[in-house]
């Protein structure tokens, strides 16, 4: 049974790790004209890193499920897009203004990428409730 | 008569490994799909013959001696899981196949619904015979 909860584990981890996927993904979009950010630089596109982690290494008695979570959310170095537009406060001396490297296509890829995951993963959770529920069903 | 009652226990022991393994066979298919989208993460898979089938369609029925059964179908209680081959890896190093994880939760929980339908089945009738009759 540990084994199931130990997978169960497993899939909501993968749903925690999909919504921040998502979430980073909507900051990007919402940013992707911010040209000016706290430290007064356009904004960054951020990006998260995943890393997996097994769960139960040493009690298990059988093979459990491994995990996943956000080892760390890192911002993206390619330069900003220039654009030119002298009329913006932002604009250098040549009327090009700086705008965040964010890539709206590639935003939405990667939010589809994270919703597609988040239902797999739910499903599984189902499935495995489904199996718990039948172990229960032999009481009776 | 006792022949017949070592021959249930057998079966449901059987049916009860294959139970643990669809359980075994779930978590793996889960935590493939957790990390569907972690760099470098390789599928993991535990290889099972058809260890019910061995059990269940050579020897046990006809068995004369109770030592004959579970002969060659001693299986490892802790299988460690290993890569799977054979799988297209992405740029980012990882090769875990959404639609085939899914087909493994799916099959694995047919399995073990398959199962304990059988072994329900069998208890039943255990308790039949225990009540006697009633």
């Amino acid at each position: 049974m540990s084994t199931l909860f130990s997978a169960i584990d497993a899939s909501a981890s993968a749903l925690d790790v999909q919504r921040a996927r998502m979430e980073v993904a909507v900051s990007n979009l919402a940013n992707a004209e911010s040209t000016r950010g706290a430290d007064g630089q356009p904004y960054r596109r951020r990006e998260v890193v995943l890393e997996s982690v097994p769960f139960d290494q040493q009690i298990g008695a059988a093979p459990t499920a491994t995990g996943v979570k956000v080892a760390a959310v890192v911002e993206d170095q390619a330069a900003f897009r220039r654009r030119y537009e002298p009329s913006h406060p932002d604009a250098d001396a040549e009327g090009y203004v700086a705008v965040p490297n964010v890539d709206v296509p590639e935003e939405m890829v990667d939010m589809l990428g994270a919703a597609r995951a988040y239902q797999a993963n739910l499903m599984a959770i189902g499935l495995i409730r489904d199996t718990i529920q039948r172990a229960l069903e032999l009481a009776k | 008569m006792g022949g017949e009652v070592r021959n249930d226990a057998t079966i449901m022991a059987a049916l009860g490994r294959q139970m643990t393994r669809a359980v075994q066979r779930q978590a793996v298919a889960a935590g493939n799909l957790a990390n569907v989208d972690t760099p470098g993460y390789r599928t993991k898979e535990i290889q099972f013959a058809d260890a019910l089938d061995q059990e269940l369609g050579t020897s046990a029925p006809a068995a004369t001696n109770s030592r004959h059964f579970g002969a060659g179908a001693i299986l490892a209680e802790r299988p460690d899981p290993t890569d799977a081959k054979g799988l297209a890896t992405r740029r980012d190093g990882n090769n875990v196949q959404m639609d085939r994880e899914l087909l493994a939760l799916n099959r694995a929980a047919a399995d073990f619904s398959a199962a304990e339908t059988v072994l329900a089945a069998k208890f039943r009738l255990v308790r039949y015979a225990i009540n006697e009759g009633r």
